[in-house]
């Protein structure tokens, strides 16, 4: 466990990364419910997703790092296995995000907002936190520096909210839009806030997240590919 | 390549799925097959999870009947694998579902077609890459025997020259040292002496020294190679050829001409002295022998008449050719009597 427990270690010595950790999911437990009638959860908790992105993106940051700085080659001579090094990493990352959106959650039911089933929408989230994690995964083994990949991962986050319904509503976007959207993630996710909101059949909610769950394995496999430089 | 068309497959998938709009549940289907796919990208897996394939498919085609474009992909794998017998599953399902659309029974028949191509295809590569091992081992196994061979004929010249040293210096301790030990106490022992004793002993230090100068001489004699190498087989030859006088003059430093340009010059003399004996109404016959620092230079020179065509034998064509072989030259010239002349280069290191 020294690589999990170095992981934890590297990413609370960042001064940026606890800024995200503590300051944005804080600031989102205050944000207000909206007057239009859209979202149908507070701001904060509807766009929890993006910033869930955002967090995870400079999360897995750390591993282009180590190939930046030959780290993972050193790791390739060392008696540790990728595989070995790949979990740790992983895990130290999923129990980080987990514990941040727990916090949000029972912050925002102790704040007093209506949040209609906290439990599914901390089970949602944290579907979702896997899935996040291992699409900026993947991201990231497509590029060999930190920077470029954190900056057009931004956008590439943007888009994916936009289309995804994140944003504003679904039915705003044109009828091909719309069937396009389903093959993004945060499509899902607004459905899945959609259902803990309106739905009431426990087999879609079950759908979702399922898919989600297919998509954050998916792109895990894609993201595990080794590479050493 | 077959990656790329098992990713090109998906693409189609998500493309109709988008287009046809089927009820949601069978975009599981296809994230479901992008999985398989990548684990297939990453992994090998093994044949059975066709299986796997063939129960997606058969569990979504009753949701999306164009589920069923999914099959190229295990129809792919089994060909490709050579696990023909999951072909009846596959016929199984398009007749349970009576999918004859004509469309899809083509590109299944394309994706088993691609499979059987893509399997022999990587068969005959590894037959290459195994091929083109052993001919690198076989080289390499050779190219070791190569520098062992060298080495132990190193080793064998350094072993003969020690042990030939030892002889000597056995022959030289043993007989001469002995007896020029002995005669020369003799001799200390001649001067104390007077009379019939003096005669004596004078007598026995002739011996040992006469003895002794007999053993040397045995010595240096078992020293000097019997066979001629160098030089002295030219002038050997010259020597023996008794046609006609010839006189044999060389100039320079013979150490610096290598062992096998004598193999060359040997035979160009014998050639040329034999073309006199053969043609020539000649009396006289010079060779000269020329080394200088950068080249070996063989004239034969007679003082024949009668020889003015230049008709060239197979000899001297053969001595071109080797001469030539060895970046020299051999030429002819008939101008003033009948000249042979041998050019030979030497390397600047003197081999």
């Amino acid at each position: 466990m020294t690589i999990f427990i170095f992981a934890l270690k590297r990413i609370l010595r960042d001064k940026t990364n606890v800024l995200f950790l503590t300051l944005f999911p804080i600031a989102a437990i205050f944000l207000p419910l909206a007057q239009e009638g859209w979202p149908l959860l507070p701001l904060g908790y509807q766009y929890f997703g993006v910033l869930l992105l955002f967090v995870s993106i400079r999360l897995t940051g750390i591993m282009i790092e180590d190939r930046q700085k030959g780290v993972v080659k050193r790791l390739a001579a060392a008696p540790i296995s990728h595989f070995n090094y790949l979990w740790q990493n992983l895990l130290a990352f999923s129990v980080i995000m987990v514990i941040q959106t727990v916090i949000v959650i029972i912050g925002g039911h102790v704040y007093g907002h209506e949040l209609y089933g906290p439990w599914n929408l901390a089970i949602l989230y944290i579907v979702f936190t896997f899935t996040s994690i291992s699409i900026s995964l993947a991201w990231n083994s497509l590029y060999r520096s930190k920077e470029s990949s954190f900056l057009i991962f931004m956008a590439v986050i943007v888009l994916m909210a936009l289309l995804g319904g994140i944003l504003f509503p679904m039915e705003m976007m044109p009828e091909a839009f719309q069937r396009i959207a389903v093959i993004f993630p945060t499509y899902w996710l607004s459905e899945g806030i959609e259902w803990i909101v309106l739905g009431e059949d426990r087999g879609d909610f079950l759908f979702i997240n399922g898919v989600l769950l297919l998509y954050a394995l998916f792109f895990l496999i894609i993201g595990s590919i080794r590479r050493i430089s | 390549m077959v990656n790329v068309w098992r990713f090109m497959n998906i693409v189609f998938l998500i493309a109709l799925w988008m287009y046809q709009d089927p009820p949601l549940v069978s975009f599981l289907f296809v994230i479901s097959l992008a999985i398989i796919v990548c684990l297939r990208w990453r992994f090998r897996l093994p044949s059975w999870m066709i299986i796997i394939d063939l129960l997606l498919c058969f569990l979504f085609i009753p949701f999306w009947s164009s589920s069923a474009y999914g099959l190229a992909l295990p129809v792919y794998e089994m060909m490709s694998r050579q696990k023909y017998r999951f072909l009846i599953i596959v016929i199984l399902l398009l007749t349970l579902f009576e999918l004859y659309s004509i469309v899809l029974l083509w590109l299944l028949f394309q994706a088993g077609v691609f499979g059987v191509w893509d399997a022999s295809s990587s068969k005959q590569r590894e037959r290459y890459i195994t091929e083109a091992d052993r001919e690198r081992h076989a080289r390499h196994a050779l190219e070791n025997v190569k520098e062992e061979l060298l080495q132990s004929s190193r080793k064998a010249a350094q072993l003969a020259e020690v042990s030939e040293r030892n002889r000597i210096a056995r022959d030289l301790h043993d007989h001469v040292g002995h007896d020029l030990t002995g005669a020369n106490l003799a001799l200390e022992a001649y001067e104390q002496l007077e009379g019939k004793e003096a005669e004596v002993m004078l007598n026995e230090v002739k011996l040992r020294v006469a003895r002794s100068t007999a053993m040397l001489r045995d010595t240096v004699h078992d020293m000097t190679p019997v066979a001629r190498i160098g030089v002295d087989v030219l002038e050997h030859i010259a020597k023996e050829f008794i046609h006609t006088p010839v006189s044999f003059q060389c100039s320079g430093d013979m150490q610096l001409v290598p062992a096998h340009y004598w193999g060359l010059l040997e035979p160009c003399l014998k050639e040329a002295l034999t073309n006199v004996a053969r043609h020539s109404d000649a009396t006289e016959v010079n060779v000269n022998l020329d080394v200088t620092m950068y080249l070996v230079r063989l004239s034969i020179q007679d003082n024949g008449t009668g020889s003015k065509h230049l008709g060239e034998g197979s000899g001297i064509r053969n001595l071109k050719v080797r001469a030539r072989a060895n970046g020299g030259s051999v030429t002819v010239n008939a101008v003033n009597g009948y000249q042979v002349v041998c050019v030979l280069p030497l390397e600047e290191d003197g081999r």
